[in-house]
């Protein structure tokens, strides 16, 4: 495939495995990322694109006690965020504020403002409501599911509530609808849950194996993207979970994670361990007939695959849009390489 | 001067028409108005013409006379006139002298007449008597004859009944005699003609004449219907024979009735006929030899109760003359008829020989009918019913062929369900489709090859519609193939709409196997020779607009079936790699690594990796080919150079002491990736064993790296992984052919632990030595003792 090395490149000095946008920062194109060193001292980077957007910046760097498995900006809040961590046998999850004055400062520390520290086994991940200002925050591990009561200004957070969500269903992650504060779509072993953070209970699955991860579409209401190991990228609409509305070929390995455009409706992103990220573009079905032109014709198709960047080391496990420039996306390969990189050659011509 | 003379003789002409005019014109006022007119105007310009009108003045007529001419010319007037005046007088008694004439004759006349008349009136008187007495003398003559012709008149009248009488009561003999000597047409005159008297006096002077002659009518009557239905008399006698009954007032209707239901049970009988000769060339399949014979005898009866109905209905035609509409109704189903058994026929799968048999057969048939009744348009009724038919066939034709392929298919799949692999392999089942699809098209194509061969009427007129329907039936059969395999496969979207496979069953894997090169075949070899085939004896058509194009498009299917094919491949590598994905995931998701005791031998599940491997390889091996170049990449792939390079490197670096920096490692690592070229690990598969394995050695190994990066390990967790993949890594190289690719990938598993590891500190390599061994002998163990 092409290749090319298009993008900016910044180089963290460990290895690495999420990375996020900081939706609240509207002056910059700014990324949250964290490293994942099992011996050294690991490190937020908070980078900045500069404004030609030619090069990345360091704008803060801050140590953080854990290798860091899930960073999540807050997105009313730009010097908010949280992180998953673990060490060895232990795990946690915390929501950290960056230090105000920290470019005086020599060596800045994060300001732990919570701790979620009511979970019992391994945290996957923490989530925030991608739309706007929300106090609730949800987290999951393994078996549970967390509704926290957050106050940024007072610095606490109160488990609202809790469930099970089984002891045979081993969640792996979630996403939280942009469209519906009190949904939020659970993956584990053989299916996604969907979960109405009102009842705390499950609504709705997708019977669906090994579903690596999950995304809301944000422009297009009902839609889920997820991605699978093995089967690629599926597309479903909630309404109809029995069968996918559309089907992506995914990665040559693992399809990694999916990340849906927050502007541009119909664009994926996907990353996968075949150091690979896909952009992808679905055309857009009108609801009734979805089912009915793909059975008709799975030929005649365009070809949904816009571009393929393959300029990466290793397994590329994380991904962020720029909520900012709807049209710049970071990647991060395991090296701890981020690459933004700028898909507008590819839009589709309007 | 002549013209003057001239003037003067038309002058005189027209005075005398003048003259006689105003003698007898009634009104000569309005003349003379018209003249004052002219006159007063033309006062002034007077001529001398003037004289001949009413207003003529003769002052002003003198005066122009003497103004205008000179002398001479007045003289020769005068001259003129004297003689004019002259001539007049003559006229006028001449005129005088007539008329009294006439008026002495008409007084003569009117004298003689009075004298005639005179003696008539005595002569009138005398006439009018001799009337009356020749009157008078009449009248006696006629009364006194009267009484006597009375009689006589009222002898003849007895005479004229008396015989009448006798011709009544001799008609029951005279009937019988008739019905003897068979002349039944006289016999129908007679009591025709004594109907009336039956009607009025058959009640009571006549009952038993009447009934003697009734009872002999009866016989008649039955005599007649006999020849009516009789078939051995000539049909003018059947005509005649109806024509009577109709005289006789007898319904003929119900007759007609009869006849036609006799006619329509002889269709039946007929049908039946039909359907046991196709019964029989049905059975003939199985006995080859008397078939032909037993053949020809059975469509020879059938030929001759054909006849026999064609003259039946020829028959009918005549004797019942307005029954054509019935007829053709009876004739058109007889066609459906025959068509709608051979629908059925076709419902069961049998061969353009013998559907070519029964269009023979039919149209024959409809030839002799339409003979008949060339009203009916037989031939084309058929036509059409023979269009829907083949058309029919055909369709059937590849129903039959699909049923076969998937037969072949599945087969395969229920047989390996039970676990008879050994017996009945992939390539068995390989082979049985892919000889049931070559076959199968073959003998289609060659079915339909009789079905342009045949000379008939009925196909001449469908062979460009049978070139298009089986070109047709081939690009939507492939078409349909492709959608079945895809159903087979499990991989269909649709799944709610697959009702053929039962929901549970898992795919197996062979079968996708299987499948996958059977699109391979399908489009290298099944395509061409069918295309070849089509080309060869299917070309023409183009009853379908051009604007269409050719039906058949083998390029077209030849792309939907290479994709196909690389898809199935596709599937099988993602469902095999599945499966050990999920040994994987087990392997990793269970243990607590951080506690992990040290390792003894090498983990369990190496040998359900290799047990999965194996499984892949008798698989595979059964269908694919070897490939050729296998031996040869070890050399050449660039990979080879690299891994070589870098292998030393990781060795060396995993021996080392313990005292190394995890933070060096990184490092060498990234180093160590600068150097070298990127390791294509995602190739493109290819159709053979080599390739689909080390795919799935390849990516089973990515797996494992990618499980491994998600875990922490403590100092044993890691010298256990150690230990299994130097297990595998002797093993692997027996079964994956791009050595350089697996060894590289080996590398990165052993790397990602140590990345993960807490206390990354390799086993020695004497110890990891002996353990491989030992886990060698066993398994060398386990193989001899089974």
């Amino acid at each position: 495939m092409q290749g090319g090395s298009t993008g900016v490149g910044y180089g963290l000095k460990y290895q690495a495995r999420c990375i996020s946008d900081v939706k609240a920062d509207t002056d910059h194109t700014s990324f949250l990322t964290g490293t994942l060193s099992l011996k050294e001292e690991n490190e937020v980077h908070l980078i900045r694109l500069s404004s030609g957007g030619t090069e990345l910046i360091c704008e803060g760097l801050f140590s953080h006690p854990n290798e860091i498995w899930d960073l999540a900006s807050c997105p009313f809040d730009q010097r908010i965020f949280s992180t998953v961590f673990s060490s060895g046998e232990s795990y946690g999850a915390a929501i950290w504020q960056i230090p105000e004055l920290y470019g005086q400062l020599n060596s800045p520390q994060l300001e732990r403002i919570a701790s979620l520290d009511a979970h019992s086994s391994k945290i996957k991940c923490v989530l925030w409501w991608p739309t706007g200002r929300h106090d609730k925050l949800v987290s999951i591990d393994e078996q549970n599911l967390f509704l926290w009561s957050i106050d940024t200004s007072k610095k606490t957070a109160q488990v609202q509530s809790q469930q099970s969500a089984g002891m045979l269903h081993y969640l792996s992650g979630g996403a939280w609808d942009a469209h519906d504060v009190n949904a939020v779509a659970l993956t584990c072993e053989s299916s996604v849950q969907l979960w109405d953070l009102r009842t705390m209970k499950t609504t709705n699955s997708i019977q669906h194996a090994h579903v690596r991860n999950v995304d809301y579409d944000t422009k297009k209401k009902y839609m889920l993207v997820t991605a699978e190991d093995e089967s690629g990228i599926h597309i479903w609409d909630l309404r109809k979970p029995k069968f996918p509305v559309s089907e992506l070929p995914g990665h040559s390995h693992w399809t990694w994670t999916v990340k849906c455009n927050p502007e541009y409706e119909g664009l994926i992103l996907s990353a996968g361990t075949d150091s690979a990220v896909n952009l992808w573009l679905v055309p857009p079905t009108s609801d009734d007939s979805a089912l009915d032109s793909l059975v008709e014709s799975p030929t005649r198709r365009v070809e949904p695959l816009l571009h393929s960047y393959t300029d990466y080391e290793d397994s590329v496990y994380d991904l962020a849009w720029s909520s900012r420039e709807p049209w710049i996306f970071a990647s991060l390969s395991y090296d701890g390489r981020v690459v933004v990189e700028s898909i507008k050659p590819h839009l589709p011509k309007k | 001067m002549e013209v003057e003379e001239g003037v003067q003789i038309d002058d005189k002409a027209k005075r005398m028409r003048d003259m006689l005019s105003s003698f007898y014109s009634s009104d000569p006022s309005s003349n003379a108005s018209s003249l004052q007119n002219y006159t007063s105007s033309s006062s002034r310009f007077a001529t001398l013409d003037t004289i001949n009108t009413t207003s003529f003045d003769a002052n002003m007529y003198m005066n122009l006379l003497v103004q205008k001419s000179n002398l001479e010319n007045l003289l020769q007037k005068h001259v003129e006139m004297a003689a004019e005046i002259k001539n007049l007088d003559t006229d006028l008694q001449m005129l005088v002298y007539e008329n009294y004439n006439k008026f002495i004759s008409a007084t003569d006349t009117i004298k003689r007449m009075k004298n005639n008349i005179v003696g008539m009136e005595a002569n009138m008187e005398q006439l009018l008597e001799k009337i009356m007495s020749v009157q008078s003398k009449s009248d006696g003559v006629n009364t006194s004859l009267f009484e006597k012709r009375e009689h006589i008149e009222k002898l003849h009248r007895t005479r004229n009944l008396l015989r009448k009488v006798q011709f009544i009561y001799d008609l029951p003999t005279r009937l019988e005699n008739c019905i003897k000597s068979e002349a039944y047409a006289d016999a129908i005159k007679f009591y025709t003609g004594a109907m009336p008297i039956f009607k009025a006096y058959g009640e009571s002077s006549f009952q038993d004449c009447k009934r003697a002659s009734e009872e002999a009518v009866a016989v008649i009557i039955k005599k007649l219907q006999g020849k009516v239905f009789s078939d051995s008399e000539s049909i003018q006698a059947r005509a005649e024979a109806v024509m009577l009954l109709k005289q006789l007032d007898f319904p003929v209707i119900n007759l007609k009735v009869k006849l036609f239901e006799k006619l329509d049970q002889f269709l039946v009988n007929l049908d039946l006929e039909s359907v046991e000769l196709t019964n029989a060339s049905v059975d003939d399949n199985e006995l080859p030899k008397g078939g032909t014979v037993l053949d020809s005898a059975s469509s020879a009866a059938h030929e001759a109760s054909i006849r026999e109905f064609v003259e039946a209905v020829r028959a009918y035609r005549v004797i019942f003359l307005d029954s054509e509409q019935q007829l053709l109704k009876l004739a058109q189903d007889f066609v459906t008829k025959h068509f709608e058994a051979t629908r059925q026929q076709i419902k069961k799968q049998f061969r353009s020989v013998e559907l070519l048999a029964i269009l023979r057969v039919i149209w024959s048939d409809v030839l002799l009918i339409s003979e008949v009744l060339p009203e009916a348009d037989l031939p084309d009724y058929a036509l059409q019913a023979a269009r829907i038919v083949v058309k029919d066939y055909i369709d059937s034709t590849f129903k039959h062929l699909l049923l076969d392929i998937s037969d072949a298919l599945t087969k395969a799949q229920v047989r390996q369900k039970e676990g008879v692999e050994g017996e009945y392999s992939l390539q068995v089942a390989l082979e049985a489709s892919r000889k049931a699809v070559i076959q199968g098209s073959m003998d289609v194509l060659l079915n339909f090859r009789q079905l342009l061969d045949e000379n008939s009427d009925l196909l001449l007129k469908l062979r460009d519609s049978i070139i298009d329907w089986v070109q047709e039936g081939f690009q939507n059969f492939f078409r349909t193939l492709d959608d079945h395999f895809l159903l087979l496969s499990g991989k269909s979207n649709s799944a709610s709409q697959n009702l053929n496979i039962p929901e549970g069953i898992s795919v197996l894997t062979g079968l996708v196997l299987v499948l996958a090169q059977l699109s391979l075949f399908i489009e290298q070899s099944a395509i061409p020779r069918i295309t070849e085939e089509i080309a060869s004896s299917f070309s023409g058509g183009g009853t379908r607009g051009y604007e269409y194009g050719p039906a058949f498009v083998p390029a077209e299917i030849c792309r939907t079936f290479r994709s196909a094919g690389e898809k199935f491949l596709d599937l099988y590598i993602k469902m095999r790699t599945q499966k050990i994905s999920v040994v994987l995931r087990k392997r990793f998701t269970a243990p607590n690594w951080v506690k992990h005791k040290e390792p003894r031998e090498v983990h369990m599940f190496v040998d359900l990796l290799l047990r999965e491997l194996e499984a892949i390889g008798t698989e595979v091996k059964q269908i694919l080919p070897q490939g050729l170049h296998h031996k040869h990449r070890r050399t050449e792939s660039n990979g080879s150079t690299t891994s070589s390079r870098s292998n030393p490197l990781r060795d060396d670096r995993i021996s080392r002491s313990n005292t190394q920096k995890a933070r060096s490692q990184l490092l060498e690592t990234h180093l160590a990736k600068l150097f070298k070229q990127k390791m294509e690990i995602f190739t493109k598969v290819e159709h053979t064993q080599g390739s689909v394995l080390t795919t799935i050695v390849k990516l089973s190994l990515k797996n494992l790296q990618e499980f491994v990066r998600l875990q922490t390990f403590n100092r044993s967790g890691f010298q256990q992984i150690q230990l299994d993949i130097q297990f595998l890594k002797t093993t692997l190289k027996e079964i994956a052919e791009d050595e350089a690719a697996v060894d590289f990938l080996l590398d990165e598993v052993i790397v990602a632990t140590a990345e993960r590891c807490l206390d990354p500190i390799p086993l020695e390599p004497p110890i990891l030595d002996k353990l491989v061994q030992a886990k060698l002998a066993k398994n060398s163990e386990q193989i001899s003792v089974s």
